[in-house]
Parts: C-alpha cells; sequence; structure tokens
C-alpha cells in the first residue's frame, strides 16, 4: 500500500521552476534517495515534503491523507539536516525529548523513550552532555534519535552525512540504514553522493533539472540506465558517437568498428547518429572464446586506484576507461601495446545522441 | 612590530587612559571634600539620603526594566522574523535601527510632544510615551545585541529541527531562539539600562522623574552632590558593563562551540 504519494508536484519561484511533474509512490518501510547534482530540485522536494515549501501545483498524501497545506509541525514527518540542527542550550537527552515535550506526554514516557532512543544510537553515555561536546558522528546521531523518538510517520534526511569525514560517512549510514529497516520507517534520503545512494536504497530516484530522470533500484540505476545523464551521473562510463547499422540485431557502428548491444536500437532505423555507452568495469581483454565486441586498441595509460586498476585504452580514435580487479599476481600489458579487448552485447548501452 | 611602534602605541594608549580618567579622577576627589578640612563620603551620604534621589533614582531603573521588557518583547521577534522570512529587508532594518544616533533626542523629544499632546492620541502624560521614547534610544544597541546573538546560530535550521518536531512559533521562539541568544539579550539589556540611566532630554521634556535630571537640579544647586552622583552614575554603568563581561565571557564557547 502507498503510504506516502507525491501527485504531480511542480515548484517555481518568480518564474523559475525548481520542480516539475514529480510524481512518486512510496510504500511503507521503503527507503528511497533522490540523487542528483545541486540545483536538481532533490532538496526543494523533499522540503515540500516536510512542509517548508509549499508547491506550486500537486498534492502530498501520507496514508491517504491530503498533507500538502498542513504546517511542518502538523505532519509528523522527523526531518535529519546536514548541519545536525540540534539545540545548543539542551542537552542530549532533552534534545531527544523535545518532541515529546511537546506533544505533552508523561515524564515517565518520555524518559523511556529517551533511554530507548539513547539505546539504539548507543551513546547511553552522553545522556547530560551538550551537543558541543560531541563529534560530528555523534551529534548526527543524537539528531536521528531525536527525529525517531516521535515515532514520525515518514522520515527525511538531507544529506546529512555531508558533514561528515569519509570514514564516519560509511559506518553511519550503514547504522541509519539499519534503525530504518529495524523500525520499519518510510525514509527518503538526499543526496549527491551515488555510492551512499546505492549503497543504502531500496529505490532511486535520480533527478536533473527539477525533473525525474530515472526510478529505480540501485541494480537498475546502475546498469540499465535510461537517459544519458543518469548514465553519465551515475557510475563512470565511457561514451562514444555511434550509427545505428542494423536495428534489428543491435549492431552500430564506431567510425567503422562495430559494437553489438543487446538492446537499445529496436525503436531506431539504419543510419540513426546515437550514443554508445559502456562503463569501464564492463570491458575486459579478449579471450579466444569471446567471438562478439572483440575489438583492436592500444594501451594509452594504467593507473593504480587501490582495489581497481584503471587501464586506458584507444579504440579506433576513441578513447576509453577499463576497470580491473587489482591483485597482486595480476599481469597488466605494457603501455603503447596492442591488445584486444572486448564486452558483452548487455555491456552496450545505446542512448540518444 | 618595532620597537619604535610599541613605544608609540603605549604613549597612545596612556595618553588616552589619561583624557578619560584624569577628569573622572578630579570629580571622584572633588567628591571626597564636602566636609572641609579632611576627605569623606559627605556628598554621598547627602545624595542617597536626598528625598528627591530616593524619588528619581528608583524612578530611572522602573524605566530602565520596563525599557528592556518592551525592547525584548519588540526586537527579538521582530530580528527573529527578518532573519528568517525576509532576509533582503535586513539592511533596511538594520538602517532604521541606527536613526536615534542621527536624530537628536531634542528633535526626537519635541516631535514625540507635538504628536502625542493632542487628540486622537493624547497620551503625552503617560510613562507609556516614556517608555516608548526610551525604547526606540534603546534600539541601536538592543537590536544589533540581538541580531548579532542570531548571526551566531543558525536560525533557519534550528527553527526547522524544532518545527519538524511538533514545535509551534511560540514554543520555538521560548524554548529554542531565547535561550540560545541569551548572553546578547542581556549584553543588549544591560546597555539598555546605562542608556536610560544616563538620559536626560526624554524624562526632562516629558516632566517625568529620572536620574540623570536630578544629577543636573543638582549642579544647579550643590557643589559637591552633583560629583557623588556623576560617580554613581559612572559607578552604575560599569557595573552593568562588568556583568556583561562576566555572562558574555562566561557563555561564548558553550554557544559557539555547537557549531
Amino acid at each position: 500500500m502507498t503510504h506516502l504519494k507525491l501527485s504531480n508536484i511542480s515548484k517555481e519561484y518568480s518564474g523559475t521552476i525548481v520542480v516539475q511533474d514529480f510524481n512518486l509512490d512510496v510504500e511503507q518501510g521503503e527507503f528511497i534517495s533522490f540523487l542528483g547534482p545541486s540545483g536538481c530540485g532533490k532538496t526543494t522536494t523533499l522540503r515540500m515534503v516536510a512542509g517548508f515549501e509549499t508547491p506550486t501545483t500537486g498534492t502530498i498524501t501520507i496514508n491517504g491523507e491530503d498533507i500538502t497545506n498542513n504546517a511542518p509541525n502538523q505532519r509528523n514527518v522527523g526531518m535529519i539536516f546536514q548541519a545536525y540542527a540540534l539545540f545548543p542550550n539542551m542537552t542530549v537527552a532533552q534534545n531527544i525529548g523535545f518532541g515529546l515535550r511537546i506533544r505533552k506526554e508523561s515524564e515517565t514516557v518520555i524518559k523511556d523513550r529517551v533511554a530507548e532512543m539513547l539505546s539504539l544510537i548507543h551513546l547511553e553515555n552522553k545522556a547530560n552532555s551538550y551537543p558541543y561536546q560531541l563529534s560530528g558522528g555523534q551529534q548526527q546521531r543524537v539528531a536521528l534519535a531525536r527525529a525517531l523518538a516521535n515515532q514520525p510517520q515518514v522520515l527525511l534526511l538531507d544529506e546529512p552525512l555531508s558533514a561528515l569525514d569519509a570514514k564516519i560517512r560509511v559506518q553511519l549510514r550503514s547504522e541509519i540504514r539499519a534503525i530504518q529497516k529495524k523500525m520499519g520507517i518510510t525514509a527518503i534520503f538526499v543526496t549527491h553522493d551515488q555510492e551512499e545512494a546505492l549503497s543504502i536504497s531500496d529505490r532511486i530516484v535520480v533527478m536533473y533539472e527539477g525533473r525525474m530522470e530515472q526510478v529505480g533500484t540501485p541494480f537498475e540505476i546502475y546498469n540499465f540506465p535510461t537517459t544519458r545523464f543518469v548514465a553519465n551521473f551515475v557510475g563512470s562510463l565511457n561514451t562514444a558517437d555511434a550509427e545505428v547499422v542494423d536495428p534489428a540485431t543491435g549492431l552500430v557502428s564506431m567510425n567503422g568498428i562495430h559494437f553489438e548491444s543487446a538492446e537499445g536500437t529496436k525503436d531506431r532505423q539504419k543510419g540513426d547518429k546515437v550514443k554508445i555507452a559502456i562503463r569501464p568495469e564492463r570491458f575486459s581483454f579478449a579471450s579466444e572464446q569471446r567471438k562478439a565486441n572483440v575489438v583492436d586498441s592500444t594501451i594509452e595509460n594504467i593507473t593504480f586506484l587501490g582495489s581497481v586498476v584503471r587501464i586506458q585504452v584507444k579504440i579506433g580514435n576513441t578513447k576509453f576507461n577499463m576497470d580491473t580487479f587489482n591483485n597482486p599476481f595480476l599481469e597488466l600489458p605494457k603501455i603503447g601495446s596492442m591488445e584486444q579487448v572486448t564486452c558483452s552485447r548487455e555491456a552496450v548501452l545505446v542512448l540518444d545522441e | 612590530m618595532k620597537r619604535s611602534g610599541v613605544i608609540w602605541s603605549w604613549f597612545w594608549m596612556i595618553l588616552g587612559i589619561l583624557y578619560f580618567f584624569l577628569p573622572l579622577l578630579a570629580t571622584f576627589l572633588f567628591s571626597l571634600r564636602a566636609e572641609l578640612g579632611h576627605l569623606g563620603f559627605k556628598a554621598y551620604t547627602n545624595v542617597f539620603s536626598d528625598p528627591q534621589f530616593q524619588i528619581k533614582f528608583p524612578a530611572s531603573i522602573l524605566w530602565a526594566v520596563l525599557t528592556i521588557i518592551v525592547a525584548i518583547v519588540l526586537f527579538v521577534p521582530t530580528a527573529y522574523w527578518v532573519r528568517l522570512k525576509v532576509p533582503q529587508a535586513r539592511s533596511a532594518v538594520e538602517l532604521i535601527t541606527l536613526l536615534p544616533f542621527v536624530i537628536p533626542a531634542i528633535v526626537y523629544v519635541f516631535g514625540l510632544v507635538r504628536t502625542f499632546s493632542q487628540p486622537p492620541l493624547l497620551i503625552v502624560n503617560s510613562p507609556g510615551l516614556l517608555i516608548a521614547g526610551y525604547t526606540v534610544l534603546s534600539m541601536p544597541y538592543m537590536y544589533r545585541a540581538i541580531d548579532t546573538g542570531l548571526r551566531a546560530i543558525d536560525v533557519r535550521t534550528l527553527t526547522e529541527a524544532a518545527q519538524s518536531l511538533g514545535a509551534g512559533w511560540g514554543t520555538i521562539l521560548f524554548r529554542v531562539i531565547f535561550p540560545n541568544i541569551r548572553v546578547s539579550i542581556l549584553s543588549g539589556a544591560f546597555l539598555s539600562f546605562a542608556i536610560v540611566m544616563g538620559e536626560y532630554t526624554l524624562a526632562q521634556y516629558l516632566a517625568k522623574p529620572a536620574f540623570a535630571p536630578y544629577i543636573a537640579l543638582l549642579i544647579q544647586n550643590k557643589a559637591y552632590e552633583p560629583a557623588a552622583a556623576t560617580i554613581i552614575s559612572f559607578a552604575l554603568i560599569w557595573a552593568c558593563m562588568g556583568i556583561i563581561q562576566l555572562i558574555g565571557g562566561g557563555e561564548q564557547g558553550q554557544v559557539t562551540g555547537g557549531h
């Protein structure tokens, strides 16, 4: 059953459209990420769900109740901010109990709930600390506990990990996901970090220039991008100009070098100008068994990236990146040598030019 | 810094201190000479036992306290609202808050008298008009102190965080904003207190009992007592400044440390 529903949402500021025709159904307990570059409208959309912005058109419903025009304090929607937003004058326990006090819960209920939340975020010993006495990661965990203490219908997270260092980010995003699953709460997570979105979400909404570009599971978004923007934005991608040779078999030509694509040419005509896109990790050095998509290349450069080695190859006049997992026994080709590289038909994405 | 630079810095600083403190010291020493032949606090005793002082000094304290209350009630929500909802109006509001610096008090008080000594608002004799006048005069200190306090906290995010937890505007103001700008409010309050205690023109022309007109009256009739009253006035203002420093110094780390 749809828990949160955004229907035909748009937002306009003085004639500038920042969100347009946004439609999304979110199931109870689902974790959705809004992913996109700065200015794509993801935070604006989140703020409309929170009630801090009013949509120019469209409706927002939670459990079937229209909350489009409800004030933010009448929505029971929890929000976590990038800047933590803990109240500096209150202790950790007071921060967590703030929403419950507003609801006029009894002191016993507040005390029990605060203890439960402190246990959930593993900060039992920090109940009487002030926010300035905590690290960034601890502050954000307190913010999470504070938002969850009210048992909100939807949890909104506005780039909550952006201000933290890399190691804490990875740790905290796992904690957030685990807590969200444990509590079965519906969550919307705004981020511009694709790795974050891919690792944490049930579904991702990729946004660009105020529009939804694609909605899908992380697997779908990464492996089967439907637009050029999604293909480019999520993960690394090699792209090259090409021309459709045989729409039925998926044959395309890149300056005379042929690639076969599993799909993407069916609705096109012979001679159509397209872009082919191939992820670096889908390339490999050709073995003798492989017949399709085997092309000659020259090794241009080799870069060591830790767990991955990136090899730049030149196919025809176009440079492609090829990623291979690092291992101590990896035999790398010499720079300048000729090698045959290959990729599967499914790896070749055909996109509009 | 070169040695000559250091010497000049000290020279100008000492000169400044002398310029400020010598007249004060002279006034203080003069105030001790009320009794012929030896130094003593006779002038101070005279001032404290004067029935006029006993009426006008507490009256000024009352005006100051009322002014501070009105100023807080008016300026905290205004500064908060401007920061939150109409940040583009900040420069205009700041300009307005500085007007008491450029409009002489005498011009202002005659404006008040002319406007409010005739219907429909015949309130020239009301203490409310005096408080309103003092509130305007305290605006540059009070408003700016509050605005500075608001600048030190993330007003928008704290407000939105409180709203998302179910808080209404009253709760946000009293439980989130006020406590986090308490030091700034106190600074503004003590500055306003000092201003009201030393303000002459408004009280004199609105014919209300106050400390500054009392000192002016003393000067016309007595020799040593005005000096004593001046020193009392200075002591009071310095006590206010000292309290501001004390509170401000102790709280600074806690408020800024959260960010």
